[in-house]
């Protein structure tokens, strides 16, 4: 179903998500940087925007997220879930980042299913923001995740220029666009077009950053990356654990209490597997006690067939923010490209 | 949908000393009416309030469901938590998680236990549940060594198989100390004292990264098959289901697809 609205009207649909439930876009922080946050007003969004640093995870899986309420009275203790199930709206999120949190919940749907996750998720509309300009790092276009999307979200938009393509995926994004019906119509087919000629110029206009999956895969999956590289490419890691905050596919995380004097809270808090003591164990043995091993373990689980497998995809989306972060160069293009050459760039 | 992080809360029903760093908690689940079942090899994610949790081996057998039991050595912030606790205090309990031992499959074969120091906790529950169902299965075999006479655990119990005419039972222990009468060395020496019949044995094997490595390849070299070893790998499993990725090794998760595995899957994994 692909809808329009008018630009002048994007403001007041807005408000009307706003009194059904939380809104969450892309804003420009005091200091100018975009990153999203929760809105209160239509005018806070950004519509022209390089993406955030941060990707929007945090609304699905908080860095530090409150599972379970454990109480002590007396000699006994109480453990009540956290539920939170407010309504959310992720709005204008970038094709990239919607992939992510598609990847994210279809890994939280296998079994047993991780329910304090899916409540969030079943509560969360995603109306994404088709990328008509890619964006300098993107590589969105080896990854089947952008620069327009297929799938993954609920509502699509795209900019027309007066008008706003509105592409409804779900009943979630029917919802999201009955909360102000009338300010809808349906489209021509001139602006149905119009996406299309706007996607096709859009995969024209990458930059340099590609990222050949395919014969990494091979090499990864059968183990046939020489220790040597693996290695090399290693010393060039600063184990700052940065692309793994960033990145809009990584999960790993850690169980803690937090709290005291009786009343704690049980936080899943995220984690990241380049950290040496990620798997260290109490008796002291740490079977990823070298970085090498911990930068295998990295790439096996984004890049491997065997995951590619289990999850459908590739662990990476494309949106090219571990390039920026890493400053040691050991982010995904670059231990891609150096896993197919059989070379690192030094 | 159950939340899986959610805890049930056990009290300790009983604490015993077996080393001077290891005790022995018995759980009983404050909710009677609790449906607990398990099998040998299998864990759970033991909580203390307060400090998280962590996974342990269940020790105790399935058929003995009256006493649920955990064996747990002083290692860490969490287990010296557990180790101030007493008779009645509560704790958390998530599971069983893991896919615990094949019972099936070894009935009718002959089996051999090879446990090294606080190896012997996973394997005793299996042993308690073989020996509960002795007539289904051949010569049952335990060696078990460990580096003193006192860091020997549930020593009751092996005076107990040591007796048993249906159990062949060996000990070993890497330094003796006074009034130390048995055996001295590692506990691959124990398999001179033994007769094997690889063909029809299934070997589990539980101890120390470096232990388990000697046993096998020298079980290997006695001529058992490579599935035919059966190990119980040990991570650092924090959530139990498979998602938090601490125990996953290639595309294996301990947690969920083991922590028991013959020796040609670990053979397959790739760190």
């Amino acid at each position: 179903m692909a809808l329009a609205i008018a630009k002048e009207n994007v403001a007041r649909w807005l408000e009307k998500l706003l009194q059904a439930g939380e809104v969450v876009a892309p804003v420009r922080s005091s200091c100018g940087d975009v990153l999203f946050s929760t809105i209160t007003s239509a005018e806070q969004v950004v519509w022209d925007f390089p993406n955030s640093l941060h990707p929007p995870k945090e609304l699905l899986l908080p860095q530090t997220d409150p599972i379970v309420r454990i109480t002590r009275r007396g000699q006994h203790h109480e453990v009540e879930p956290i539920i939170d199930r407010t309504r959310r709206f992720l709005f204008n999120v970038r094709s990239c980042d919607a992939k992510g949190i598609a990847f994210l919940t279809r890994m939280q749907e296998m079994e047993p299913a991780d329910a304090s996750y899916l409540r969030r998720s079943n509560n969360l509309t995603v109306i994404s923001l088709a990328c008509t300009t890619p964006c300098q790092l993107g590589f969105c276009i080896c990854t089947d995740s952008g620069p327009f999307l297929r799938d993954s979200y609920d509502a699509q938009l795209t900019d027309l220029g007066e008008s706003y393509l509105v592409e409804v995926a779900s009943p979630k994004g029917e919802a999201a666009v009955a909360e102000a019906q009338s300010l809808f119509r349906d489209a021509t087919e001139g602006e149905v077009t119009q996406r299309q000629k706007l996607e096709d110029a859009a995969r024209r206009h990458f930059g340099e950053e590609t990222c050949h999956f395919a014969s990494a895969m091979r090499r990864i999956s059968t183990c046939r990356v020489p220790d040597a590289l693996w290695e090399k490419m290693s010393d060039w890691c600063l184990e700052c654990g940065g692309c793994s905050v960033v990145c809009p596919t990584c999960y790993c995380f850690s169980v803690k209490d937090l709290g005291c004097d009786g009343t704690w809270i049980r936080c899943r808090v995220r984690d990241s597997c380049q950290y040496s003591a990620f798997t260290l164990e109490a008796s002291g043995h740490n079977p990823r006690a070298q970085r090498k091993d911990r930068m295998k373990r990295r790439f096996f689980h984004k890049v491997s067939a065997q995951y590619y497998k289990r999850d459908g995809a590739v662990g990476c989306v494309g949106c090219g923010r571990c390039i920026k972060v890493c400053l040691g160069t050991t982010h995904m293009p670059a231990v891609v490209a150096a896993i197919r050459k059989g070379k690192w760039h030094e | 949908m159950n939340d899986v992080f959610l805890p049930d809360i056990a009290c300790l029903a009983d604490v015993r000393d077996e080393t001077p760093d290891t005790r022995t908690f018995q759980l009983l689940f404050r909710d009677s009416k609790k449906d607990f079942h398990f099998f040998p090899g299998q864990f759970l994610e033991l909580s203390v309030f307060g400090y998280g949790e962590a996974p342990f081996c269940i020790a105790s057998s399935p058929s003995r469901p009256e006493a649920l039991e955990t064996t747990v050595r002083h290692t860490g912030l969490l287990t010296d938590a557990l180790h101030k606790l007493g008779e009645g205090d509560e704790v958390g309990i998530r599971g069983p998680f893991g896919n615990g031992f094949d019972m099936e499959a070894a009935r009718g074969k002959d089996l051999l236990f090879v446990a090294g120091g606080i190896g012997l906790p996973p394997l005793r529950s299996l042993i308690w549940n073989v020996l509960d169902e002795r007539s289904c299965f051949g010569n049952v075999t335990i060696l078990y060594g460990a580096r003193t006479p006192t860091d020997l655990v549930y020593k009751e119990e092996l005076d107990d198989w040591a007796k048993r005419a249906d159990v062949e039972f060996h000990v070993t222990v890497d330094t003796a100390s006074p009034g130390w009468t048995g055996t001295v060395g590692v506990v691959p020496s124990l398999f001179n004292k033994v007769t094997f019949h690889p063909e029809s044995t299934l070997a589990y094997v539980c101890g120390p990264p470096i232990m388990i490595r000697i046993v096998i390849q020298d079980l290997l070299a006695r001529g058992f098959k490579e599935d035919s070893i059966i190990s119980t790998l040990e991570r650092m499993m924090q959530c139990g289901v498979g998602k938090c990725n601490h125990c996953a090794i290639g595309h294996r998760y301990v947690c969920r697809d083991g922590p028991v595995f013959n020796y040609g899957q670990i053979k397959e994994l790739v760190e």
